[in-house]
């Protein structure tokens, strides 16, 4: 076999198997009907643990993917992702996080209850489609210390719409590529490579930060796990589908982010 | 009125013996007396006319009273008196040399221009009355005493009375002549030496009395003064200062001034205040930043008001020193946990603050943040009392009582007991009772009762409350959220809700607690001075909710303010290993003082045979080493004395070793300048020159009572003296009673109709 044909040969493999993915992820979420309300999930009452916070957006059309469908791209891999990783996170470290059923919370943007939740994770922010009163919030929840984690998207288009998203909310700030040196890949497990393998076939994964004042030894306010998919990795860790290698290395990142949000 | 009648003024009668000086022709003049009188009382017998019998017993008493005034006189009543020799005898005059002789308190006379004018040369009649009578030696005398020819030479400059002093010097300067007594002219005021008990003892020895003129009013009837203020000796840069100033007052009562804080001339606080009732002094609070770095002079001071008597005591200066330093804080966090991200967050900005965190992640293994290198706290929490004593706070997180060995629990008592660092325990179900710390030496440290936990799991202790700041924590320096005081007592129940889970209801005796729950019924912030240290309870688990919650605007600075103002207050006087103290900020040129210092090893134990020196550099940048010694009274005490030759700011650095190795060194400044405070509570002290008259056998006089000083001297005072009887039967006292008597006597017989 010639490496064209190789390569074709691995494409359509991959291809395969992503739509198998794509419609077990849809027929895993279980907040696929979940449309219309603010859904109310996560602890009764702040106690003051650690809370995964996941962000519920009104979506917008960037082109391809799942919009077509009956699908809820911020509601991508809930709630096994958070589940599985507040279960990591309360076994390997010393975090007392929420570890109810539905894995922590859903909260838009413009609601005041974000703030008691200063770690947040996106889902799919190529769909992602702010208001004015969200990109109010985001602003604040993330100049006050609020650290936000942007997955599973990839392609140009959907960076390109995270970027002009992110511009209404901080246009002050510019994403710059993260290296595997920085801090945060070593909070609590050393990453020392972020060649992981794609995804997204054909998308080389790539790690963009958002500093306070573009200083990149300053605070990272977000992090986006472009051409990337961790909270997949997360979701089907238990079910044996996927290499428990990938899984480690994104419970790795997982665990990385939520202990360089508590600490910086 | 009373020599008008009795001839002697009345000291004479005081210090004189009563005495008769009879003769012969007396007793015979007496008994042609007593004749008269047994003729006088049978005439009355016999002759009635119209009398009644009342009416001649009042003519016959009246006639025996005149005859036995006769009989007084005949018998020559003297009055002995000891009576000092003219030229025979010395008097030392003591002249206040001071600042407060300045003050026009005498109808717009200075109390310096009433000596000129009275001890001034051949025209001041005092001055003249006593050289008739007396050798004069004058002395001038502040804080030294000196002989002077002349009051002319007086410069009124002094800053200090050693009233005590003065007499001791002037009494050994005339001790080898005879001494008739000393006279003391001064107003009283800021007797430095307080007038030692036994200085009067020599000359109560040795006869001497000493007459005390005082000068000046008993009270001002128009004055405000700056009774005291107290600043600490240093601060960290950026410190908020809240000063306590207390304020007296006469004759503004109600009017409305400003109590100004000005840092080397540049005002940094305006206060108003409304002044107090007349002789009530009142506290004032005032509340200012140092921000600048170094010995910076700071003046509290109010306007002077129209009509008022004495304008130098509107004003109080002080130095502080403005460290520049950065102080080392230990954050030991258990459970990661939002309180390390917002904590370091809030003092990331705050140049004086350096913040190490050590932050369990997992099990024996942890993250450090703001360490020093690679080798610093890589084993985790300090295991040596050198490794934890180098930071000045420590603040423990949710880190359970039996992480640590018992060692490192006792290391901890000591770090706040014999180290003089400051502990924080923050709330978590991992910290106080629920971390198991009941009964641990951290218990006997903390703030608050440990009680015993009774609940745990889903039961486990929870509220979510509001804050309130109590009495004391309204002004406390710690909990100042605002710009003032009001204002930071106004914020503390806006801000968002934070949660507690542990059930803390009692603060020890002496603790003081600064904030509680909304419905006060939980202790939020305490603290308590133990040891050389002080410890802080905060049992609260998300102060973060203070930055990130959603009422909280992005750029509002309240949890910033707060945790800096709670370290720096912390770490606010918590020693070096080298610690360097003066008596004062400020001495007087040429005045000796002494300079102590207090040095430890690195565990903070007193060391006495260190190698210990003070390098003093004076206004013109000369350095000067002096080496100090073990005092021998306590443990890592050294001390040396050291006298100011110019005037101006002083940098005093002290430098310790121990075996060739520097344990460290300590700077402070001092001011060389005169006090101002002659012109502090300078009115008249009448009862310290009353009490040193009347011990010493002396006399005391005001500006108006002085004129009969020389004579009364001449009475009292001591020396070569000769006794003189001075006749008394020729009163013009005696004569009027007679007179009176006959006039009595005729009277009674008019009205009674028997003339």
């Amino acid at each position: 076999m010639t490496t064209a044909a190789k390569r074709r040969r691995v494409v359509v493999v991959l291809l395969v198997l992503l739509a198998a993915g794509a419609g077990l992820a849809g027929r895993g979420s279980e907040a696929d009907t979940d449309t219309d309300t603010d859904r109310v999930s996560g602890p009764k009452h702040f106690d003051g643990r650690f809370v995964f916070a996941r962000i519920r957006y009104a979506d917008g059309y960037a082109g391809g993917g799942f919009a077509y469908r009956q699908d809820l791209p911020w509601a991508h891999d809930y709630p096994r992702a958070e589940r599985n990783l507040m279960r990591i996170l309360e076994s390997i470290t010393f975090v007392d996080p929420y570890l109810g059923e539905d894995g922590g919370t859903i909260l838009k943007l413009d609601n005041p209850d974000l703030f008691r939740y200063p770690f947040a994770y996106m889902s799919e922010p190529g769909y992602w489609n702010l208001s004015e009163a969200e990109a109010a919030g985001l602003r604040s929840y993330l100049l006050k210390g609020g650290f936000l984690i942007f997955d599973d998207f990839h392609s140009d288009i959907h960076w390109y719409n995270l970027e002009t998203q992110m511009r209404r909310v901080l246009p002050e700030l510019r994403w710059l590529e993260l290296e595997a040196s920085h801090p945060v890949y070593h909070s609590f497990f050393d990453i020392d490579s972020l060649d992981y393998q794609e995804a997204y076939p054909g998308y080389t994964p790539m790690f963009f930060g958002l500093f306070e004042e573009n200083d990149p030894d300053g605070r990272l306010l977000a992090v986006a796990n472009h051409n990337n998919d961790i909270g997949e990795y997360w979701e089907y860790s238990m079910t044996g589908w996927l290499p428990i290698d990938l899984s480690n290395e994104a419970f790795k990142l997982g665990v990385n982010y939520i202990m360089y949000a508590l600490t910086h | 009125m009373f020599e008008f009648f009795f001839k002697y003024r009345p000291i004479l009668f005081e210090e004189g013996v009563f005495a008769f000086r009879p003769t012969v022709a007396t007793y015979v003049a007496t008994i042609l007396v007593l004749v008269a009188g047994v003729i006088t009382f049978r005439t009355y017998q016999l002759v009635r006319a119209n009398s009644r019998p009342v009416d001649r017993a009042v003519l016959t008493g009246i006639r025996f009273l005149v005859l036995a005034l006769l009989v007084f006189c005949l018998f020559r009543p003297v009055l002995v008196v000891s009576r000092v020799m003219p030229q025979q005898n010395f008097l030392g005059v003591l002249i206040d040399d001071t600042r407060s002789m300045q003050i026009a308190d005498r109808d717009g006379e200075t109390r310096a221009a009433f000596v000129t004018r009275q001890f001034g040369g051949a025209n001041s009649q005092i001055l003249e009355s006593l050289a008739d009578r007396f050798a004069v030696r004058l002395f001038s005398f502040s804080s030294d005493t000196n002989r002077i020819e002349s009051v002319d030479t007086l410069t009124y400059d002094g800053t200090q009375t050693h009233l005590g002093q003065a007499l001791t010097r002037a009494h050994e300067e005339l001790a080898g002549v005879p001494l008739s007594g000393l006279v003391v002219v001064s107003d009283g005021a800021d007797n430095a030496d307080g007038l030692p008990p036994d200085s009067l003892m020599p000359l109560q020895a040795a006869g001497v009395p000493v007459f005390t003129v005082g000068l000046g009013r008993e009270a001002y009837t128009r004055d405000i003064q700056l009774t005291r203020v107290d600043t600490p000796r240093s601060v960290l840069r950026g410190a908020a200062l809240v000063v306590d100033v207390i304020v007296a007052q006469t004759g503004y009562e109600g009017q409305r001034v400003s109590l100004q804080v000005e840092d080397e001339g540049r005002i940094v606080a305006d206060e108003p205040l409304i002044l107090p009732e007349d002789g009530e002094p009142t506290t004032v609070r005032v509340r200012f930043s140092a921000t600048d770095a170094g010995p910076r002079l700071f003046s509290f001071r109010i306007s002077p008001q129209p009509g008022e008597m004495v304008t130098q005591n509107n004003v109080r200066n002080a130095l502080i020193v403005v460290e520049d330093t950065r102080e080392k804080v230990l954050y030991f966090e258990g459970e990661p946990r939002w309180e390390v991200k917002f904590l370091r967050r809030a003092i990331d900005e705050d140049d004086n603050l350096e913040l190490a965190v050590l932050q369990r992640t997992a099990e024996n293994k942890f993250m450090r943040m703001g360490v020093e290198d690679a080798e610093d706290l890589a084993g985790g929490f300090p295991r040596t009392r050198e490794e934890l004593f180098k930071y000045r706070a420590l603040i423990l997180g949710g880190i359970e009582a039996n992480h640590f060995t018992p060692d490192q629990l006792r290391m901890i008592s000591d770090f706040v007991s014999e180290r003089g660092g400051g502990l924080l325990m923050l709330g978590s179900r991992r910290s106080f009772a629920e971390g198991g710390y009941a009964g641990t030496p951290v218990a006997d440290v903390l703030p608050v009762m440990l009680d015993e936990v009774t609940a745990d799991g889903e039961a486990a202790f929870f509220i979510e409350t509001d804050v309130r700041p109590t009495r004391p924590g309204a002004s406390h320096p710690a909990t100042q959220i605002a710009e003032n005081e009001e204002a930071s007592v106004t914020r503390w129940p806006e801000l968002p809700p934070i949660t507690l889970v542990n059930e803390i209801r009692d603060v020890k005796p002496g603790a003081t607690t600064l904030l509680t729950s909304g419905d006060q019924s939980l202790v939020v912030l305490a603290f308590q001075r133990y040891g050389a240290g002080k410890a802080l309870a905060f049992p609260v688990q998300d102060t973060w909710m203070w930055q990130m919650h959603a009422d909280i605007d992005v750029e509002d600075q309240t949890h910033e303010t707060l945790w800096r103002r709670l370290l720096r207050w912390m770490v606010d006087g918590v020693p070096d290993q080298v610690v360097v103290a003066t008596p004062q900020d400020r001495v007087e040129l040429d005045e000796s003082f002494e300079l102590t210092a207090e040095v430890d090893d690195a565990n903070y134990e007193e060391i006495n045979t260190s190698q210990v020196s003070a390098w003093i550099t004076d206004p013109d940048d000369q350095l000067l080493e002096i080496p100090m010694d073990w005092t021998a009274d306590r443990d890592g005490e050294y001390s040396a004395r050291f006298t100011p030759r110019k005037g101006g700011l002083y940098e005093v650095r002290v430098e310790a070793s121990n075996d060739g190795e520097l344990l460290g060194s300590d700077t402070t400044y001092l001011r060389v300048a005169p006090s101002e405070s002659e012109f502090y509570d300078s009115t008249r002290r009448t009862p310290l020159l009353e009490r040193v008259a009347e011990e010493t056998g002396g006399r005391f006089y005001t500006a108006d009572t002085v004129d009969s000083l020389a004579d009364d001297i001449q009475t009292v005072g001591g020396g070569v003296t000769v006794v003189e009887e001075l006749d008394l039967w020729d009163l013009p006292g005696l004569l009027v009673l007679f007179v009176l008597l006959v006039l009595g006597e005729w009277g009674y017989r008019r009205v009674r109709g028997l003339a």
